[in-house]
């Protein structure tokens, strides 16, 4: 099978989305799957890029929820490709979306999975399975914790189901992993990460709350 | 203040809308706006501004000197078109990075203490009933969001059908 990853993250490197996408091409790797990777970092995808996803049979999309949706610059390549899918009558080709949020509860990024449910059907092209990841803050922590275990055993159980999916090519009902993690302690990780972030930036704690 | 967000091109909004808008700031598409490259530096770098300065790196800022945020958009899959979508994308420096419990769920603090009305006006030829439900609950999640004082959403087909509203 040919799969597309799309990093739908606006970041070149060090992404949320990037590391998800890792972790999803080491459960898919094995057989006789050809994986190609694309980023739609940009505000508009070429004609090079689009002839290539045409000839793909499962879209992999993994981005970071912004204001509970889509991101703006995914947006609008994903206006792009339905002008180009839905004159090509696609229903082979089957869709999986992977959303993560900073907040804790997955449900957060519910919406944004229906957007690309409905983004399917303008598309014509098959909805196979979203899969809503919270607590996205700490998911590059956890590359150095054992697969399965204490903060990712959570996260690893859904994208393996959802691996086993793609797989499968079936169409399933969308997961909801939160983090295998008390939401009071990210809380309070998170607030200390941002601390550091503002101080490393040469500015002081009270400086996170100015006010324009 | 008032903030009108639209993605009308400027013939049809001047056409639909040819009365003045009194205390009113209205935010358009000209073309140049920048996409967020999630970097965090509204709220760590230069807290509440954007880090890129195009004429819509101050978003956040006129967001919290509102009582009321109207938008006119395209409706795409049940959300907004990607400029209204990129301009909100660009405001996050209203919120504060620190969470708080909202409703049983984390959301963010809030930054600044004004609580606006947020009215929608949603757009398009095709919008299916699924879209449209979509839609309905995105706005409620926004307004939760954002901790607006009140939010409504309405849907017409054609823009020709705002001609001469009162916004």
């Amino acid at each position: 099978m040919k799969i597309a990853f799309i990093n739908g993250s606006p970041k070149f490197k060090e992404s949320a989305s990037g590391y998800i996408l890792e972790e999803l091409k080491a459960l898919l790797g094995k057989g006789s799957n050809m994986i190609s990777e694309y980023c739609f970092n940009k505000p508009k995808l070429s004609i090079e890029d689009i002839e290539q996803l045409k000839e793909c049979n499962i879209l992999v999309f993994a981005f970071p929820l912004y204001v509970d949706g889509i991101p703006s610059h995914l947006l609008r390549c994903i206006v792009q490709l339905e002008e180009f899918f839905k004159g090509l009558s696609r229903s082979d080709i089957m869709v999986y979306s992977l959303v993560n949020s900073g907040f804790y509860e997955a449900h957060q990024n519910e919406l944004a999975l229906e957007m690309m449910e409905n983004w399917c059907i303008k598309s014509g092209l098959k909805w196979g399975q979203g899969l809503a990841i919270g607590g996205g803050g700490m998911l590059l922590s956890l590359k150095n914790v054992s697969v399965g275990h204490g903060p990712r055993k959570n996260f690893d159980k859904g994208l393996s189901e959802l691996a086993g999916n793609i797989l499968k090519c079936t169409s399933e009902n969308n997961i909801f992993i939160n983090p295998s993690f008390p939401r009071i302690l990210y809380k309070l990780a998170a607030e200390m990460g941002w601390r550091y972030s503002v101080k490393a930036n040469g500015l002081r704690r009270k400086d996170l709350f100015t006010k324009k | 203040m008032r903030l009108l967000i639209h993605d009308l091109y400027a013939e049809n909004f001047q056409k639909l809308f040819s009365n003045s808008f009194e205390d009113t700031m209205i935010i358009s598409d000209d073309g140049t706006i920048h996409n967020c490259i999630g970097c965090f530096g509204c709220w760590v770098k230069t807290p509440g501004a954007c880090v890129i300065r195009d004429k819509y790196g101050d978003m956040g800022e006129y967001l919290s000197k509102c009582t009321e945020v109207i938008i006119i958009s395209k409706c795409c899959y049940g959300g907004f078109s990607p400029f209204v979508k990129n301009v909100l994308d660009r405001g996050i420096s209203y919120i504060h990075p620190y969470f708080v419990i909202r409703n049983k769920e984390m959301h963010h603090k809030r930054r600044y203490e004004n609580h606006f009305d947020f009215k929608v006006w949603f757009y398009g030829e095709n919008i299916s009933e699924r879209e449209k439900q979509t839609a309905q609950k995105l706005i409620k999640a926004n307004s939760i969001n954002l901790d607006c004082k009140s939010s409504s959403v309405k849907f017409i087909k054609n823009i020709s059908e705002m001609e001469g509203m009162a916004l």
